[in-house]
């Protein structure tokens, strides 16, 4: 009997793994599928053409075979439709906006104003959306028996690094409107009280900027790796070779060196998740921090040797045409040319 | 066998990484028993890397020969090189056996000359890396003092949108932090990343002041009580520190200026002037978070999305609501779970999407007749609009207490605003996850998932929360 159990166990093994791959496998075909039949039902064509078809038949309601095929289409296709063309507004203005009702019973202001920021990446996918909610509080009750509503960021998705309390004191003051017993200096300087009114494009567009912004730095920094090759590391795999990081812009725990390069770096990384400062280690032990702009150009540079700054590779980081995507390629200019 | 005598000065300096701790002392093999036998070993093979040897140097046999008096024959003989000490570590990894035995070989064998602070330090912070509910934290954020007074500032074209986050050097911080403390509190450093979260440690040592009579016995450089941890989340406005749970213990008896609780506040009250820079100072705010598990802080006070939205909002925060604009399904026929577990593979159809962690999951909860089919649809659906994906199995921040005071009058008929003797209800609740034990309570339908006030939803994100009329009161003063 003992003599059986080691075939027929392994025997059972290789059926178990062969079912999971099959379930694998059939997952990602239904998966597959729906993309597809969704797809499909959303395709301009079909789209046109159904329409076309329902303006027909309503015009001349004749067999009834077609329109009760039509009507059993046309929820799917329907929605279908109105889904791809929500996508295509969100592909096309990056916000956009929509309703929301805050479902907790002691608000009150359970209508919400939903804001959603659409931001595409380097891989030509889209991140996680970002959403802020407003909400439209009063203020105060004027007198006048006018209620002014005034909008308040409610919730939101967006990182930590970016200041929404500051952003919301610049772009969405309160009408200050309370105020009625106006000072002397008020009164005498208005400019330095002057009402500023509130501004929601100027927030979304701002929010939108630094957004953007973030993404793209760290994109650049993701290319810079990408380029200089990045080297994973597997699961008990003590090589020692090189500056094992973990990367703080990606999402999972691996540890992460760059290949060896003619460059001699061994290790580039953002030091933090904004990703506006990048550290860079070479052979020799010199380290450097770079500093990259909104607009993704190289703004300072700092390399410490052991015989202090190294100016000139200082000078090359943020010289030339200064953007972030072409520091390796300036960098390497100066390694072949002669010197 | 103490470390060698020698005469000591009060100094404002920190407590040097290598000061010895008797290895003699009791409370060392508590210490180093809270660690698993593996991860001992670990820590010795990282202690005995060629590179870090000079700092923890192990005990062999050309120390024995220093002092010859010494004839007592210990259990454990002092080997010769370093290597000889590594080859019989390995030999305890190859074979199976008792923690006792590491740790005997480590106290009695290879350092009995002494373990060393910075030893110590990562011994204790090795076994707070591996259970990161093992201390409560407090959440505090970071502030400008003065930055409400720049509103002005704010119309000026340089205006900046990023939150302030101090970047941290570690020497210079460390170096400022001990500028603050140090006429008062004599301590020990130990900065330390994380494994597993995305998290700074820095772990300081409170002893008495520097001032007083030179050696306290080597168990209060053990004691967990005179430990304190400040935990840096990245790229985040936040900190996070632990209460030493067994402080309130111990009510010291010499005077009020030295007692732990004492020294561990004037080391939080340094934090953030050492995080100062020259014009641009900071302070700490409270934000009434105090959680066991790092992840819940993480989440709710950390780098990430969910911050402000939670409770009813935490499909804005997992983005469970809606997909990426390229994707051709209609929201309404993809479940939350896809949006989850599959962010990046809608773009990829045609890559493996093998590797996706959601076949275990929904198999299972389609096949059990579990609450799902207990009970209604529309207690379902409004329990998912009350709850979004907070207290789930798909994403979870527990909280294991939650204080709660009511400033309703119990009647609730007539308002009696002004009234002064308001009844003050208070309520606590405690256990692993008290949120998701509300979401079940109202699968139950012990609780109304339509008329329960939001709070109940983890939706203010707070540990503590003074609710009147069903919405949280903040006062300013914090």
């Amino acid at each position: 009997m003992s003599r059986n159990t080691t075939p027929q166990s392994s025997m059972e093994e290789e059926l178990d793994s062969e079912i999971t791959s099959i379930r694998a496998e059939l997952r990602k075909l239904h998966h597959r599928r729906r993309i597809l039949s969704s797809s499909l039902l959303a395709s301009d064509k079909l789209q046109t053409r159904l329409k076309a078809h329902q303006s027909a038949t309503k015009n001349t309601p004749t067999s009834l075979s077609i329109t009760s095929l039509a009507s059993d289409i046309s929820p799917l296709a329907d929605s279908a439709g109105k889904h791809s063309e929500l996508n295509h507004h969100r592909v096309a203005f990056s916000a956009t906006t929509f309703p929301f009702t805050d479902p907790s019973p002691t608000t009150e202001n359970p209508h919400l104003l939903g804001v959603r920021i659409d931001v595409c990446t380097r891989s030509g996918r889209y991140t996680k959306p970002y959403y802020i909610l407003l909400k439209r509080a009063r203020t105060g009750d004027g007198g006048d028996g006018e209620q002014n509503k005034h909008f308040q960021i409610h919730r939101h998705t967006i990182p930590a690094f970016i200041a929404m309390d500051r952003l919301e004191r610049r772009f969405l003051p309160v009408p200050s409107s309370a105020t009625e017993a106006e000072t002397e200096e008020q009164r005498l300087k208005p400019w330095k009280t002057r009402a500023r009114k509130q501004d929601l494009w100027g927030l979304v567009r701002e929010l939108r900027r630094e957004l953007v912004a973030w993404h793209l730095r760290k994109d650049a920094v993701g290319f810079l790796r990408e380029k200089l090759g990045v080297v994973r590391r597997g699961a008990g795999d003590y090589d020692d070779e090189g500056v094992w990081v973990r990367d703080v812009l990606a999402d999972d725990m691996v540890e992460t060196r760059l290949e060896r390069n003619e460059l001699g770096i061994i290790a580039l990384s953002a030091t933090t998740l904004e990703a506006t400062y990048v550290r860079v280690e070479w052979e020799d032990g010199r380290v450097g921090r770079f500093k990259i702009s909104n607009s993704g150009i190289v703004e300072r540079a700092v390399i410490l040797g052991d015989q202090g700054r190294d100016k000139a590779i200082e000078g090359i980081l943020t010289g030339g045409d200064g953007r972030v995507e072409t520091v390796l390629d300036r960098l390497k200019k100066t390694k072949t040319s002669p010197e | 066998m103490p470390p060698p005598k020698s005469i000591r000065a009060p100094t404002t300096a920190s407590l040097p990484d290598d000061l010895r701790i008797a290895s003699t002392t009791q409370s060392l093999v508590k210490a180093l028993g809270k660690l698993p036998r593996q991860a001992l070993l670990d820590i010795v093979f990282y202690w005995l890397e060629d590179r870090n040897v000079a700092s923890f140097p192990p005990y062999l046999q050309r120390d024995e020969r220093d002092k010859d008096d010494d004839d007592e024959l210990g259990p454990y003989p002092a080997e010769r090189t370093i290597d000889d000490v590594r080859n019989a570590y390995q030999e305890l990894q190859m074979r199976k056996g008792a923690k006792r035995e590491v740790i005997d070989r480590i106290l009695e064998g290879d350092w009995r000359h002494g373990i060393t602070m910075r030893q110590l330090a990562m011994i204790d912070f090795r076994h707070l890396d591996d259970h990161p509910s093992s201390l409560r934290w407090t959440a505090l954020e970071l502030s400008h003092i003065g930055a409400t007074g720049a509103a002005t500032s704010e119309d000026s074209t340089d205006f900046n949108a990023t939150a302030c986050i101090p970047r941290v050097h570690a020497s210079t911080f460390l170096h400022k932090l001990q500028q603050q403390i140090s006429p008062l509190v004599k301590s020990h450093y130990y900065l330390a990343r994380s494994r597993s979260l995305p998290v700074t440690f820095l772990r300081v040592f409170v002893t008495n002041s520097p001032y007083q009579y030179p050696r306290q016995t080597s168990d209060s450089l053990v004691d967990s009580s005179r430990v304190i941890y400040v935990a840096f989340p990245d790229s985040c406005p936040f900190i996070y520190t632990s209460v030493s749970t067994s402080m309130a213990l111990k009510p010291s008896s010499d005077t009020v200026a030295t007692d732990p609780r004492t020294l561990q506040r004037i080391v939080r009250d340094a934090i953030p002037k050492a995080l100062s820079l020259p014009h641009q100072r900071y302070t700490l705010k409270a934000t009434s978070l105090t959680a066991k598990s790092l992840g819940t802080l993480l989440k709710l006070r950390g780098p990430g999305r969910s911050n402000q939205a939670n409770g009813a909002f935490s499909i804005f925060a997992d983005a469970v609501l809606e997909g990426s604009p390229l994707d051709p399904r209609p929201s309404d026929t993809v479940t939350p779970e896809e949006y989850l577990h599959q962010p990046s593979e809608l773009d990829k159809e045609n890559v493996d999407i093998t590797n996706g962690p959601t076949p275990d999951e929904l198999p299972k909860k389609s096949r059990g007749p579990d609450p799902d089919t207990r009970i209604t649809k529309k207690r379902k659906l409004a329990i998912q609009s009350r709850f979004g994906t907070a207290g789930s199995l798909l994403s979870s921040a527990p909280l294991d207490r939650l204080d709660v005071r009511l400033l309703d009058s119990p009647d609730q008929l007539e308002e009696t605003g002004a009234e002064p003797a308001q009844p003050v209800l208070s309520l606590t609740f405690a256990g692993s996850d008290v949120i998701s034990g509300i979401r079940k309570l109202a699968e139950l339908g012990l609780v109304d998932p339509e008329r329960m006030p939001s709070w109940m939803t983890g939706e203010e994100a707070v540990s503590v929360a003074v609710v009147r009329g069903g919405n949280r009161v903040t006062r300013d003063s914090g």
